[in-house]
């Protein structure tokens, strides 16, 4: 007869704490855990909305066709993006991940998740403000009601254009970093196994 | 959340059975008493939510197993993003030495001394050195952890190797 390891018995020995939890407190987790789901896409909307609300008052009030134009641009950018913001929270409650999936392949899974997640930031949240912006900025700097020579309104463009696409440059490096780190953890993880 | 038949039943059952499993997991995973009570929580809601999909692809230990180290592995990532006051799980391993030395000394018995010790562990190191204290086989552990039966056996050798040398260091100073 093979004796226990000493280790195994201490372990198995450790002192329980009383838990007890019933299905109505389970119940009520689960709902929680959907509800916070639900709380953070409404920031989401609501954020969205907001940006809407901004620029069709923009629309409203400055007759300048192509500002009005880039305003157009960035509305249906916020509308894409809450379109896809609906559709992918759509995904996630269908699939989700597979809790029940050896530990390898849902450490695996997870890590592909935030890998495509990172790769889809840029795509579908920040890519479709691109045009709009572009053309809005350039409307305004452009204007003909501006009385300036045409270096001070590339100026004004570039000043304006310069911070945002700093944003987006540090947002693709970020990604391309944490990508980095993913791939990383991925080929570990394959050669444990 | 709609239950499905047999929902609740086959929760009871996991519970009856593993629950000191899972407490003690939770105790390996978490040394804050307020978080671990929350992990153990979770646990048990992503063990009773799971079975609303229970599909016998395995045995109900191996399920209860993989269910419970899943949950647990996804608390230690995110509190690795979330907590800046605590030490990357990755690079802990590599720090024990003289400071988790220090630590080890303080705790007064075993217990204690084995689950800091385990903490500090990198994620499949941890959930394979769990599994064999709960006195599985290589063959069990390879099946919920998804390595092969070989590189479950290596990886149990070389803890168990490193887990005696770090013990044996602490009770001589």
């Amino acid at each position: 007869m093979s004796e226990r390891d000493p280790l195994q018995s201490l372990w198995i020995h450790q002192q329980q704490e009383n838990f007890k939890v019933t299905t109505a407190q389970l119940r009520q987790h689960a709902t929680r855990f959907q509800s916070k789901i639900r709380t953070r896409n409404r920031i989401e909307y609501a954020a969205a909305a907001l940006v809407i609300g901004v620029f069709a008052w923009m629309i409203a009030i400055i007759p300048e066709p192509m500002v009005r134009a880039g305003a157009g641009l960035i509305i249906l950018g916020a509308l894409y993006v809450c379109w896809k913001l609906h559709t992918l929270a759509g995904a996630a409650d269908a699939g989700g991940l597979d809790h029940a999936a050896s530990l390898a392949d849902f450490h695996r899974s997870e890590l592909l998740r935030q890998r495509m997640a990172l790769a889809a930031v840029w795509k579908w949240y920040l890519a479709p403000f691109v045009p709009g912006m572009l053309v809005f900025i350039g409307a305004v700097a452009f204007t003909p009601e501006l009385d300036a020579p045409l270096i001070a309104r590339v100026t004004l463009f570039a000043t304006t254009a310069a911070p945002i696409a700093a944003v987006f440059g540090l947002v693709a490096w970020l990604n391309a970093r944490a990508v980095k780190a993913l791939d990383k953890e991925i080929k570990a993880l394959e050669e444990a196994g | 959340m709609k239950p499905v038949p047999d929902q609740d039943q086959l929760y009871f059952e996991a519970a009856e059975a593993f629950g000191p499993a899972l407490q003690r997991l939770a105790r390996a995973t978490e040394a804050n008493d307020e978080r671990r009570r929350d992990l153990l929580q979770d646990m048990h809601v992503a063990l009773w939510r799971s079975f609303a999909r229970f599909d016998g692809r395995c045995s109900l230990r191996t399920w209860v197993y993989r269910v419970a180290h899943n949950t647990a592995a996804t608390h230690v990532d995110r509190e690795r993003r979330t907590r800046r006051d605590t030490v990357d799980i990755d690079a802990a391993g590599e720090l024990a030495g003289a400071d988790s030395l220090a630590r080890q000394l303080e705790e007064r018995d075993g217990v204690n001394r084995l689950n800091a010790w385990i903490r500090r562990l990198k994620p499949p190191d941890r959930q394979v050195i769990t599994l064999y204290l709960e006195d599985l086989g290589a063959d069990a552990i390879a099946e919920i952890t998804g390595f092969t039966p070989g590189a479950v056996a290596t990886r149990i050798s070389r803890l168990k190797t490193q887990l005696a040398k770090d013990f044996k260091e602490t009770t001589h100073v």
